[in-house]
């Protein structure tokens, strides 16, 4: 279903509420072929506050008991029956041609966008198979557990070699008593282990960034920066870039891919035209640029209707051959200059933050693969002809904000073990799982160091003794900070034996009757 | 559903209890997971509201274990 939408005033919007039913006059022109049941109000451009059912849409004419939106160079009344306020957000909906919509300047014909469907998946556990949920009975009749990992591995072994059942249940014994051998002791120290685990290799590697690895004429930050951009969670890394799957109809067509990889470029109009400005006579001239256009997949029709979508001042377009005509109706300097800024960087064709896309084939497993410089997941998981289930970017940050902390968190250990695993070195991923379990424990991407997880230790000597002594001791100074002396760093300050290993376990004598 | 993303179950509020004495710690000691998270808000779609303090599990392909679960508390923002 169709939708009006338009900008007003909180005043305005008021009074219609106060008058409704009632006949509102629009300085716009509404086409009347449509047939709208429904309009929404929108005061600042991006979210609704109003929703109003409306009888008739008829040309102008002035009569009694109307209410007007302007004084003059009204076109349009809108016979409103009833509204309501409501809460609505211009991310609902989209223009009726399907293209996207996120500000509304003067009106709009929306249709609301269909709410995505949640389909539920099957829970991993329930695919298990028989045999191996029967070993890991087994295990929990005596109490103890295993990784399903390993119940796989014993479930594909007994099979495999024809083991009785006697001998399959001396060999799950001996399997958890050895299972229980490799686990980690309490109070042991994961984290220091873990830091020299990193440390160690990371040592070997080297300072200087390798570009261009992976795909040719594509630059991505690789070796030890990378690394300390991952564990740093910076904003925007610095060479931000996407690995873009197809959907298993378009994988194999080059077109389609070669199609998708030109429309997702950023195109800015400065990229396929010169932009003149003549200040005395107070226009802007547009010279495109045929081939500039061509090989970024633009016709010249399709940029005109872009560029009445921006807000200009007042403007009359003419155009004539390649060339676009907007002059000021009322001249004036700095208005001139404004409007020259906008176009500049007005963006023709493409999503936000992408400025490359290459088009590549996996020879391993047959498909059309995009990779891109910038990112911009949210914009691209949209996409018609995208996996989004595959497809992936190197923006951590991004991804806890599309798609949460927990897909953070796998983002981390995917992109540290990587980073290692291309430097030709390798760290158990235990240890970069602990990385990342500790970044994402408070539920947003943390790094560490001063401003993250070791600038939020609850005990102030700790602190004191990682980074800006003298603030932490002075703020805690301040505040009475109580410390109660339970981590490592803090007891070897005061002298004390550490809460770790058998320093943490305390013995009392128990002197027998 | 992206496969970066793992399952995220809402845990009952009776079974709350039961899990907490498992792994031996407090609510507030488990790993924490947003309210406004992306995963949550549309678990919300399928569970009704998710209060602050709500236990989530979740059921993680672990390349150590197989499959692994752990536990995370909605707080607010």
């Amino acid at each position: 279903m169709t939708t009006l939408a338009w900008k007003d005033t909180l005043k305005k919007v008021k009074e219609i509420i106060d008058k409704a039913p009632i006949g509102y006059c629009l300085d716009y022109e509404i086409p009347a072929e449509k047939s709208m049941k429904e309009a929404l109000i929108t005061v600042t451009g991006k979210t609704f506050v109003a929703k109003a059912k409306i009888s008739k849409i008829t040309p102008y004419k002035n009569e009694k008991n109307i209410l007007k939106k302007k004084k003059d160079k009204l076109k349009t009344l809108v016979m409103i029956e009833k509204i309501e306020e409501i809460q609505d957000d211009i991310v609902n909906y989209e223009e009726v041609n399907g293209e996207s919509i996120d500000k509304i300047l003067s009106f709009a014909i929306l249709t609301r966008k269909e709410e995505a469907k949640i389909e539920l998946r099957e829970p991993m556990e329930g695919k298990l198979s028989g045999e191996v949920k029967s070993v890991l009975r087994q295990v929990e009749k005596e109490g103890n557990s295993l990784p399903i990992k390993i119940a796989e591995q014993l479930a594909n072994a007994k099979k495999q070699y024809n083991i009785g059942e006697k001998d399959f249940d001396k060999l799950l014994k001996v399997t958890v008593e050895k299972y229980k051998e490799t686990e980690v002791d309490p109070f042991e120290a994961v984290g220091i282990v873990g830091a020299q685990s990193i440390g160690e290799p990371g040592t070997q590697m080297t300072m200087r960034t390798f570009h261009f690895a992976g795909v040719a004429e594509m630059d991505v930050t690789l070796g030890l920066p990378r690394l300390i951009e991952i564990v740093d969670a910076r904003k925007t890394p610095s060479t931000p870039s996407m690995t873009i799957y197809l959907s298993e109809k378009a994988k194999g067509d080059e077109d389609r891919a070669v199609g998708l990889a030109r429309s997702i470029e950023a195109t800015t109009l400065l990229d396929i035209a010169d932009i003149e400005v003549n200040t005395t006579e107070g226009f802007v001239l547009i010279m495109l640029d045929k081939q500039k256009m061509q090989e970024r997949g633009l016709k010249r029709e399709e940029i005109l209707p872009k560029l009445k979508k921006i807000r200009m001042q007042k403007t009359t377009i003419t155009e004539e051959e390649n060339e676009i005509k907007l002059s000021l109706d009322e001249p004036s300097f700095k208005k001139i200059y404004q409007l020259y800024e906008s176009l500049k960087t007005f963006q023709v064709k493409g999503l936000d933050g992408i400025r490359r896309a290459i088009v590549k084939f996996d020879q391993k497993a047959k498909e059309w693969v995009l990779y891109t410089q910038g990112s911009n997941l949210a914009g691209v998981l949209e996409l018609k002809d995208v996996d989004f289930a595959r497809t992936k970017t190197n923006d951590i940050i991004e991804i806890s904000q599309v798609l949460g902390v927990e897909a953070a968190r796998e983002a981390i250990i995917e992109e540290s073990t990587s980073t290692l695993h291309n430097a030709g070195l390798n760290t158990d991923i235990r240890h970069l799982m602990l990385v990342a379990d500790m970044m994402t424990f408070s539920g947003t991407v943390e790094a560490i160091g001063r401003h993250g997880i070791s600038g939020k230790k609850a005990s102030v000597l700790a602190r004191a003794a990682f980074e800006i002594t003298s603030k932490h001791l002075l703020n805690a100074g301040l505040i009475g900070e109580v410390d109660r002396l339970n981590g490592v760093a803090e007891n070897i300050i005061v002298g004390q034996p550490i809460t770790l290993g058998t320093g943490a376990v305390k013995l009392a004598y128990r002197r027998e009757e | 559903m992206h496969e970066m993303v793992p399952e995220h179950w809402l845990i009952p509020v009776k079974e709350e209890e039961k899990i907490l004495k498992l792994l031996g710690v407090a609510k507030g000691q488990l790993p924490k997971i947003r309210k406004s998270d992306p995963v949550i808000k549309t678990l919300e779609k399928v569970e009704g509201e998710i209060v602050p303090g709500r236990i989530i599990q979740i059921v993680r392909k672990s390349r150590t274990r197989g499959i692994a679960k752990i536990y995370r508390t909605v707080i607010g923002e």
